[in-house]
């Protein structure tokens, strides 16, 4: 080590300027016979001694010196035309370089020799004023030296193999006709090989600075691979690179922890100082922006195969089933890694694998995009985290998530009236859907605290406003200065400019970002019948029906929101799963004219689902409960054989359904089983009882054979036979309350005796409303009776699982934690956003008349309205309750963003400036720290008596200045609509 | 006070006879439609509709709350903006409109003439928007030269709105409508109920006097062009010579501009979609940049 350690420090360049070429020329060459008489000295082919004599440590210490001596001459050679230097000459011809990696090979080829060698290449391609890599005699042995390192362990020679990697790919990248000598150098070996490359692979993956000039280095490959088919060929078709950085990403992945450290209560994504925790997850993200970054230079064909790799190698296999864990702590885990990874991903073609796992990605064949939005409904932290992760695919403004999302459930138009079917476009010309938006405010929460900070900043959304106006051309901008100017803004107003000008900001981006989608998604294009059509194929081969879900989980939802739930009950809202249970599982397609094998026998729900829901139902308990305290579904059997008989008589279908229903009773197994695996977490209401009288109804019509349970059964009923529709309409018309009545009033007879049964989890379940509000569950029945306005199979309207999750939960808002409500005021204010009338029309629009089951953003607020009211009434001292939720929303804002790097995208870390709803959306963390360590600050603790209060009080609080964000964006879409085309 | 409101009650005049017994072109602009469309909906059961959610929407709602009224101001201002959109997304030829900087409720613009009996013609005008917007009275356009035209008054220089919009009807009419027709009357001349009688009779009688008399209008308002504008304002429309010096670089800038937007369409992808055109999948675009 000592060698090395003064062979670098004697390495100084020594000024050599003043001695002329010749001088050099002669000193170098004379230095070479020195050497040479040593090498040959010990060459077996030249002196026949040779093998016997050792050699002595003076001669390698006098070849090292001459050795540094020649090469500082070499370095320092300079020449003004094109031509080869004397030195560099004499160097190639005598071919010097080889000489001596052979003598150091004849020595011991230790790695304090190959540290030698290889910083002796690096001085030598770095110093060099004249290019050296170009000729072979020099690049040989280098080639030589490297692949020699190439199976090295020590940390000190891969450090510096890392760095002279580098530095060889830093000069490929300036000087691409080196390339060509690289890759064939090596070709006397055989195969033509991209060494330099090869040995940067094992280097993928480490970390610290090795990894990060091997990274680097590749980068620099990749790069050139884009202008260069035969590099990119070669690391296709030559070399593991996109297999070993793939599958390094599963390994990474792997060494991660499955359960973050209690982040607080209001933690719900996870922010770069979350990261800065966990090396292992700095290691992962350093190599998935590595990805990113390949993706983003390398040549389509890399790009291609990467892509594919990470899909095959790294999502389907190892966060596909991790998003499905047992344990809700570790699905709520990787929902957050895997929103972190959307956040950290930038290039579109590997965003493009990532969302099209989500979206389109079957596990267990349930749709990964339907089990996440069904974990908004648990009542744990993963539904935050859920929050968080659709927050983000919503801000991606890509037209594929909101596809999937929502417009498919809104393309067909079914949601409208079909005589609004053209207000879908109107624009709200004098903001009259604002002024009904505002007017929800209840008169309880008029009041405002005015905070010190208010003036300031009123004063810089002020300036702000005149120094666009003075840029910008838009012509509306300036009259806003003439509201200002007028000094009209009274109390109530302070803030309202900036939700303003923050919707106007926010809608632009979104409108820029639409551009490149393909539709207008404006109730015309794309065509609603038509799409109907390919999309019922696609459920058809989805095996589902997400777009003709059953109305009844509507009314679901707004049960357990009209439950006056403040009296201080428990409100553990266990609507575990439900769209699983009902709304989203292939046999809920009942109402579709679609039938098909799933609608007679339900699939098994997915194991992890069961699993989960027990670990969820164990959690919420606090103690184990034998899986067969929920086991007594045989009365649900048995209704639903009451049931099928029932429908049997009307139909006048006889003896098949009857060995069908008998069937039924008797072997409650296999697909059976799945009821009873359903019903016995689920409330068991009258809900679920419908539920089941529902699912039996199709039987009636598709089980004509009893080998109903025949795949090829499906294709039997052709989806669009006219008369199956026929005649499903006429049953469904024929379903009278009456019958209704009959067929649901012995359920609670027979439901009595299992609430004596003990079962424990009916505690934890809401209280519903008994008479009032049990629904057709067939939908409203006029739905039936529009439907024949309608040219084609009419289906429960239903705007899909996601809005109704969302909605259900807003309604709910009362009940939600104060962060629970900031995401979701933050995910339905991103999707206001969007500019496209169907989205628009149906979030924003509050004249445009809905079909009678479709519930809209409008009258969810109202309901929280009346709840607010209801609180303001039955609350003491609200008012001063409220003035400190105020206050502390407020102390919030106030508090310097934290989050900024939440979104390490432009697009969304363009949004960070805002104001309480929206700013308390995107930063709701630093705040509840900050509270922790100061609990002694005074505004910030708030004194109501339970969580519970505080809660609603937050909630009321919030919601103002909520619906003071719609009512800016409606102001504003009727504004810059004509910007959108 | 807000001037803001006041602006505009100060500046219009008031106008003491209104026509209300000339029948009007009204329906050809605006096909009347049922404004009632909504209350003619299938009656929603009741079983179905939440207890908050009007049935039917009231046309006037009263604020019930005083937090309410306080945004009326707002309503008003996104009412006019979203008006004035609409005016630029009409491409009306010839016709330019800017509101004033001052208040919303004022329009400055000017309308080209390019054929017919007033050819070359170039009129300024000012538009004034009642301040209770859309529920008032149709809005007023006073051009600054009275130009000499049977439906303009021709000392004031009003052009007879009123024929057209005998009354003013939200969601149906919009200010576009009155520029469409202010344009238009200089096509088709409407000689009925005149506010210039003497126009009206010369044309019925004597066209070719008719005609030269417009030649000499469009002559005078053309050399009052370059005049101040006649209410000061920084938005007001100002003509001036053409000054080379000027007006050649905003000339070429704009010509410039407008190449350059359309070279720039298409490079610039700053969105996400693989929606192929025509389908409503996920991901249906063929990825065809591979096969490179």
């Amino acid at each position: 080590m000592s060698q090395i350690l003064s062979a670098s420090s004697r390495l100084k360049p020594v000024n050599l300027h003043g001695a002329d070429s010749e001088t050099c020329t002669m000193v170098f060459k004379n230095h070479w016979n020195q050497v040479q008489r040593i090498l040959e000295s010990h060459d077996p082919f030249k002196n026949t001694q040779a093998k016997y004599r050792s050699i002595s440590a003076d001669e390698v210490s006098a070849v090292q010196n001459y050795v540094e001596h020649m090469l500082m001459l070499l370095i320092e050679e300079e020449v003004t035309d094109a031509a080869m230097g004397p030195i560099l000459e004499y160097v190639v011809s005598e071919n010097i370089m080889e000489k001596l990696f052979l003598w150091s090979l004849r020595r011991e080829f230790t790695d304090e020799t190959k540290y030698e060698q290889l910083k002796m290449y690096e001085l030598l391609v770095t110093q060099s004023h004249q290019p050296l890599l170009h000729h072979k005699p020099i690049l040989k042995p280098l080639m030589m030296l490297l692949s020699a390192c190439s199976g090295t362990s020590t940390a000190v020679v891969e450090t510096k193999l890392a760095v002279l990697l580098n530095q060889l790919c830093s000069i490929l990248a300036k000087d691409p006709s080196i390339l060509e000598l690289f890759f064939h150098t090596s070709e006397d070996q055989g195969a033509a090989n991209f060494l330099i490359f090869s040995l940067l692979i094992p280097f993928i993956h480490r970390e610290g600075t090795v990894g990060q000039q091997a990274r680097d280095a590749l980068l620099f490959i990749m790069s050139l691979s884009a202008e260069n088919n035969v590099v990119a060929k070669h690391i296709v078709e030559g070399t593991f690179f996109c297999p070993v950085l793939a599958t390094g990403l599963s390994g990474l992945y792997s060494s991660l922890p499955t359960k973050l450290d209690d982040k607080g209560e209001d933690w719900h994504c996870l922010l770069k100082e979350d990261c800065l925790q966990i090396p292992e997850l700095i290691q992962f993200q350093n190599s998935l922006e590595f990805c990113n970054a390949v993706i983003q230079v390398a040549h389509p064909l890399i790009r291609a195969q990467l892509v594919d790799y990470i899909f095959n190698g790294f999502l389907l296999p190892v966060v596909a089933p991790a998003l499905h864990k047992v344990t809700v702590e570790e699905v709520m885990t990787t929902t957050a890694y895997l929103d972190l990874f959307l956040r950290s991903v930038s290039e579109p073609t590997l965003l493009k694998i990532f969302l099209r796992f989500i979206l389109i990605h079957q596990h267990e064949k349930v749709h990964i995009l339907d089990t996440l939005v069904s974990r908004i409904n648990t009542p744990f932290r993963l539904c935050v985290v859920s929050l968080a992760l659709f927050r983000t695919l919503i801000g991606l403004h890509c037209e594929d998530v909101m596809l999937q999302l929502i417009l498919r459930y809104l393309i067909p138009c079914n949601h409208v009236m079909v005589t609004q079917r053209s207000a879908v476009r109107e624009q709200d010309c004098y903001s009259a859907c604002a002024e009904k938006f505002l007017s929800l405010t209840p008169e309880c929460c008029a009041l405002t605290v005015s905070s010190t900070g208010y003036l300031e900043r009123r004063q810089t959304m002020y300036s702000k406003f005149r120094q666009r106006t003075d840029s910008d051309d838009s012509k509306h901008l300036y009259e806003k200065d003439t509201l200002m100017d007028g000094d009209c803004a009274e109390p109530v107003d302070d803030n309202y400019l900036e939700y303003l000008w923050e919707a106007h900001e926010n809608i632009l981006n979104c409108l820029e970002d639409c551009k490149v989608w393909s539709a207008p998604y404006d109730g015309q294009n794309p065509d609603p019948e038509i799409s109907l059509k390919a999309l019922m194929e696609d459920n058809c081969r989805r095996g589902e029906f997400p777009t003709f879900r059953r109305a009844t989980r509507h009314y679901m939802d707004s049960f357990s929101s009209e439950t006056p739930s403040l009296g201080g009950k428990t409100l553990l809202d266990l609507e575990w799963d439900d769209s699983y249970d009902t709304g989203m599982s292939p046999d809920s397609g009942s109402c579709s004219p679609q039938p098909s094998i799933d609608a007679v026998l339900p699939p098994e729900p997915p194991h992890h689902i069961q699993e989960m829901k027990r670990n969820a139902i164990m959690f919420i308990k606090g103690s184990y409960i034998e899986e067969s305290d929920f086991q007594d579904d045989v009365m649900v059997y048995r209704l639903c054989a009451v049931k099928d008989a029932k429908d049997a008589d009307m139909q006048n279908i006889t003896d098949k359904n009857d060995i069908e229903t008998n069937d039924q009773f008797t072997k409650p197994q296999e697909g059976n089983q799945t009821q009873a695996n359903y019903n016995k977490n689920a409330n068991l209401n009258e809900d679920t009882v419908k539920t089941q009288v529902k699912q039996t109804l199709p039987k009636v019509k598709i089980q004509l054979s009893p080998a109903a349970d025949d795949i090829s059964n499906m294709n039997t009923l052709s989806p669009d036979s006219e008369e199956f529709i026929a005649r499903y309409d006429d049953m469904l018309n024929g379903l009278k309350t009456s019958t209704l009545e009959d067929v649901i009033s012995p359920i609670h007879s027979l439901a009595s005796p299992m609430e004596e049964d003990e079962d424990e989890f009916d505690k934890y379940s809401l209280d519903l409303p008994q008479a009032e509000s049990i629904p057709s569950p067939f939908g409203p029945r006029d739905a039936t009776i529009f439907s024949n306005f309608l040219p084609r199979p009419q289906t429960a309207p239903f705007t899909g699982p996601f809005i109704s999750v969302v909605l259900s939960k807003l309604e709910n808002m009362l009940e939600n934690s104060l962060h629970v409500n900031l995401l979701l005021i933050g995910i339905i204010t991103q999707l206001a956003t969007y500019p496209q009338p169907l989205i628009r029309s149906f979030l924003l629009n509050t004249n445009i008349v809905f079909q009678p089951s479709v519930r809209s953003l409008y009258q969810v607020l109202a309901s929280v309205k009346q709840k607010i009211e209801q609180l303001a009434a039955t609350q003491q001292n609200f008012p001063v309750l409220l003035v400190e939720a105020q206050r502390y929303l407020l102390c919030r804002m106030d508090m310097p963003n934290q989050s900024a790097d939440t979104f390490t995208k432009d697009n969304i870390a363009a949004n960070t400036e805002r104001k309480p709803a929206a700013a308390a959306a995107e930063a709701p963390r630093g705040v509840v720290q900050k509270a922790k360590e100061h609990r002694a600050n005074p505004l910030l603790p708030l004194s109501g008596e339970s969580k519970h209060i505080q809660n609603a009080m937050l909630a009321a609080a919030l919601f103002p200045e909520f619906l003071k964000e719609l009512a800016a964006l409606a102001q504003e879409h009727s504004v810059l609509h004509s910007f959108h085309h | 006070m807000n001037p803001f409101w006041n602006m505009s009650s100060a500046a219009v005049r008031k106008r003491s006879d209104n026509d209300e017994k000339i029948a009007t072109g009204d329906q050809k602009i605006s096909p009347p439609r049922s404004s009632s469309a909504k209350k003619q909906l299938p009656s929603i059961p009741k079983n179905a509709v939440p207890i908050t959610k009007p049935i039917s929407p009231s046309p006037s709602v009263q604020p019930t709350n005083g937090t309410h009224a306080s945004y009326g101001p707002f309503y008003l201002e996104y009412s006019l903006l979203a008006e004035f959109t609409l005016v630029v997304k009409q491409k009306l030829p010839g016709v330019y409109v800017q509101p004033s900087y001052r208040s919303a409720l004022m329009w400055f613009g000017v309308i080209f003439i390019r054929h017919g009996l007033y050819q070359d013609g170039v009129f300024k005008f000012t538009v004034y928007i009642p301040d209770n917007y859309p529920d008032g009275e149709c809005p007023r356009l006073v051009f600054d030269v009275p130009v000499f035209h049977p439906l303009v008054d021709p000392v004031s220089g009003e052009l007879d709105v009123k024929r057209a919009f005998t009354k003013w009807r939200r969601n149906h009419n919009h200010i576009w409508q009155v520029l469409m027709y202010a344009r238009r009357i200089f096509y088709k001349i409407d000689t009925t109920s005149p506010l210039n009688p003497e126009a009206a009779v010369l044309y019925e009688k004597d066209v070719q006097l008719f005609k030269s008399k417009v030649v000499d209008s469009v002559k005078l308002c053309n050399s009052h062009l370059f005049d101040q504008p006649k209410i000061e304002d920084p938005y007001a429309i100002i003509f001036s010579p053409w000054n080379p010096v000027l007006h050649d670089d905003a000339r070429e800038r704009m010509l410039a501009q407008k190449k350059s937007e359309e070279q720039s369409k298409g490079l610039h992808v700053s969105g996400l979609s693989w929606v192929k055109p025509g389908s409503v999948l996920p991901f249906s675009k063929e990825e065809n940049s591979l096969q490179t």
